[in-house]
């Protein structure tokens, strides 16, 4: 992230717009922002806070109690209901892209003077690639994460008062927590964690849902499959048997009609089996029409209600309770026609007219008297259509019982005549007779042989259907169990593999700082020979040793202290390797002459910018003159007694 | 850069477990100020999906 420039619209004492560009430039990177106390530094150093993060950022309280962000002139000059606008717009540089970023607080003026602010404020972020052309950026808070999160900010804009803070003892937590966040070791920590987490989700998912199920239904399915193909080979093998045997009855029959001593019962034989194919014929067709018949049977249930609905309506009718069969429209022709049904003419003013006027008083209006006829009408067609279906069934009830009895008949004298056959003195017509009589026997007992596999095959692939539909919901179930232990094994191992690595890049990342820390040390600080280590234990305790090898720093002066704190961040951030700006608001206040002049000669070549916020005494002498060559900026901040707004100058 | 050098540590790996790790790094930056990330669960289910779904086909391929 590199800054670029920073524009105010009524943010505090900066009245209406006020805009600075910071120095970029790979040499001249330092911008110097020069104000006296109250001149207006922090509240600039504030805007940057504010325009990133907001007031409050993931609970972390960004802009505490610092009261109004909107200018007080510009509400002053504002007309009551009026609105008044506050803000702050940065654009910066990062990973190749321009962003520029806004937030604006609106309020609105009351009445009585003051101010109604909406605490909403709007953040909007554009993003502005290589080819020039800018977008809205979807989620802006994410984003500002992903490029300088809110508790990490503190580690690059900071309050030169705090700047001690590392260097305090039982420092400890913070120095762990800002390797931690700047060196993203907590992003890796955390992303350890919540694939574990993720990964024992998939595996509990994955217990509930897997198991044998498709194997066994795959199994009942190969079974009723071999079960039903054995039947349908059965079948087809009585089928051929059946046909064998019906083929030697014909040769049979044949024989006993060449024969002059069966060729008469052989020939009645052939014209009852004719008879008893036809009527066998006819009973199946009546069986199928009192089927037919029988299923809408239920109609024959409603006939005695719809008789007793027809009565009332007649008799309501002759009573003159609802209205009679004469319509409107009829009697309306008559008399407009002035000629009667039988073709007499009459007069209009005649007996016969007066008639058909009583009638037509007499009549209700057409469309009530069409739905009464129309019921009527429906009803007794209904009624005639129930009682044809109750003459026909009782028809075809009566038939079959003449057919089953013509075919007991016909079976009794077939019977006869085998009988008559079977029982010839004449060894080769009776063996004859009993060799038809096997066949039809093994004809008998293949039907049912047959008829039964019919029923078994017919059951069976039912069967086999509903199998499929759960071997297609279990095969479903199975990619879907597939896909989870894919992407369980992502995730476990993703986790593991962070997990193997996280501790030996925390300890290289440990000593990467401790050896950066030391360096800067020793450059900054000017009692070099007395400081002979700094040590970043593995419990993160930063710690100086002098040239006894004793621990020191509880000796450290607030100075000394704060070199050692901005010797920490300054190793952050070259080894985190990521290009921040350091913004620091009066850096020097507490620094002697000594660590201002080597801070001021070896800062700028440690940073990618350098922003300060000074007063006049921090920064003159030696420590100005090291700063000359990498100031790219520089401005003062005036502020006007008169108006009590600051106004930015360039310098 | 340290997103690089962290990059490099899983180069061993297959791939594709490469990349999950660093999209679900990614992420993570995006809620690292959160105490409690709401949603981040299901960003990464969303890039182990991703990524297994393109495993899945490979499968596929391969055993075609």
């Amino acid at each position: 992230m590199k800054l670029e420039r920073i524009v105010l619209e009524n943010f505090r004492q900066y009245y209406d717009r006020q805009q600075l560009a910071f120095a970029r430039d790979a040499t001249r990177n330092v911008t110097v922002i020069h104000g006296v106390n109250g001149a207006g530094k922090t509240s600039m150093f504030l805007a940057i806070n504010w325009c990133l993060y907001g007031r409050n950022a993931e609970n972390i309280k960004v802009v505490n109690n610092v009261g109004e962000l909107i200018s007080k002139e510009a509400t002053s000059r504002a007309n009551p209901g009026d609105e008044v606008r506050a803000s702050v717009t940065i654009a910066f540089l990062h990973n190749g892209d321009r962003y520029t970023v806004k937030r604006t607080l609106i309020g609105s003026k009351l009445q009585t003077g003051k101010l109604a602010v909406n605490e909403l404020d709007q953040f909007t972020m554009m993003r502005q690639g290589a080819d020039g052309r800018a977008q809205p950026v979807s989620n802006p808070i994410g984003t500002m994460n992903a490029i300088l999160p809110v508790n990490a900010r503190e580690y690059f804009l900071f309050d030169g008062e705090k700047i001690d803070n590392f260097a305090k003892p039982d420092a400890a937590a913070e120095v762990k927590e800002a390797i931690y966040l700047i060196l993203k070791l907590k992003v890796l920590e955390r992303a350890q964690y919540h694939l574990g987490k993720v990964a024992a989700d998939y595996r509990g998912e994955l217990k509930r849902t897997s198991g044998g199920e498709l194997r066994e239904l795959l199994e009942q399915d190969e079974q009723l499959r071999t079960k039903r193909d054995k039947d349908i080979r059965r079948k087809e093998e009585l089928a051929q048997e059946i046909e064998s045997a019906r083929r030697k009855i014909v040769e049979i029959d044949s024989k006993l009609r060449d024969s002059q001593n069966a060729k008469s019962l052989q020939l009645q034989r052939d014209l009852l089996e004719r008879d008893l194919k036809q009527r066998r014929t006819e009973l199946e067709q009546v069986v199928e029409s009192i089927r037919e018949k029988a299923s809408s049977a239920y109609s024959l249930v409603a006939q005695s209600a719809i008789s007793q609905a027809l009565t009332i309506l007649n008799e309501k009718r002759e009573r003159g309770e609802i209205p009679s069969s004469i319509r409107q429209q009829f009697i309306q022709d008559l008399l407009e026609r002035t000629v009667c049904i039988c073709g007499r003419p009459f007069s209009e003013h005649g007996p016969e007219s007066e008639h058909l006027r009583e009638l037509l008083d007499s009549t209700v209006p057409g469309s009530l008297e069409d739905a009464v006829l129309d019921t009527s009408a429906a009803l007794a067609a209904f009624d005639g259509k129930i009682s044809q279906k109750k003459d026909d069934l009782t028809t075809n009830m009566r038939r079959r019982s003449e057919l089953i009895e013509i075919i007991r008949n016909l079976d009794a004298e077939l019977d006869d005549v085998s009988r008559q056959l079977k029982g010839s003195p004449l060894e080769e017509i009776s063996r004859l007779e009993a060799q038809r009589r096997n066949f039809l026997a093994d004809v008998d007992n293949h039907n049912l042989e047959s008829g039964a596999l019919v029923q078994r095959i017919e059951q069976t692939g039912k069967e086999i259907a509903t199998l499929e539909k759960s071997i297609a919901k279990a095969r479903k179930e199975r990619q879907r169990g597939e896909k989870l232990s894919i992407k369980l094994e992502l995730a476990q191992k993703a986790s593991d593999a962070i997990a193997e690595m996280y501790q030996a890049f925390a300890d290289d990342m440990r000593q990467r700082i401790e050896a950066s820390t030391k360096s800067t040390f020793r450059k900054l600080v000017w009692k070099d020979s007395h400081f002979q280590d700094v040590q970043l234990g593995s419990d993160f305790n930063l710690e100086v040793i002098d040239r006894y090898g004793q621990p020191a720093r509880p000796e450290l002066s607030a100075g000394e202290r704060q070199v050692l704190s901005l010797s920490f961040i300054t190793a952050m951030s070259q080894v985190s390797e990521e290009e921040a700006p350091l913004v620091m608001d009066t850096p020097f206040g507490r620094l002697s002459s000594q660590h201002r002049d080597s801070i001021t000669e070896h800062l700028p070549k440690m940073a990618d910018q350098l922003v300060l916020f000074v007063t006049d005494e921090e920064l003159h002498g030696q420590a100005r003159e090291n700063l000359n060559a990498c100031i790219g900026a520089e401005y003062r901040l005036s502020f006007d007694k008169r108006t009590s707004c600051t106004m930015i100058e360039e310098v | 850069m340290l997103r690089d050098r962290i990059a490099t540590l899983f180069q061993k790996h297959d791939p594709a477990l490469r990349q999950v790790i660093l999209d679900v790094l990614e992420v993570e930056q995006e809620f690292i100020s959160m105490e409690r990330p709401r949603g981040i669960y299901d960003r990464i289910d969303e890039i182990v999906s991703k990524t297994a779904e393109i495993e899945l086909q490979r499968q596929g391929e391969e055993e075609a």
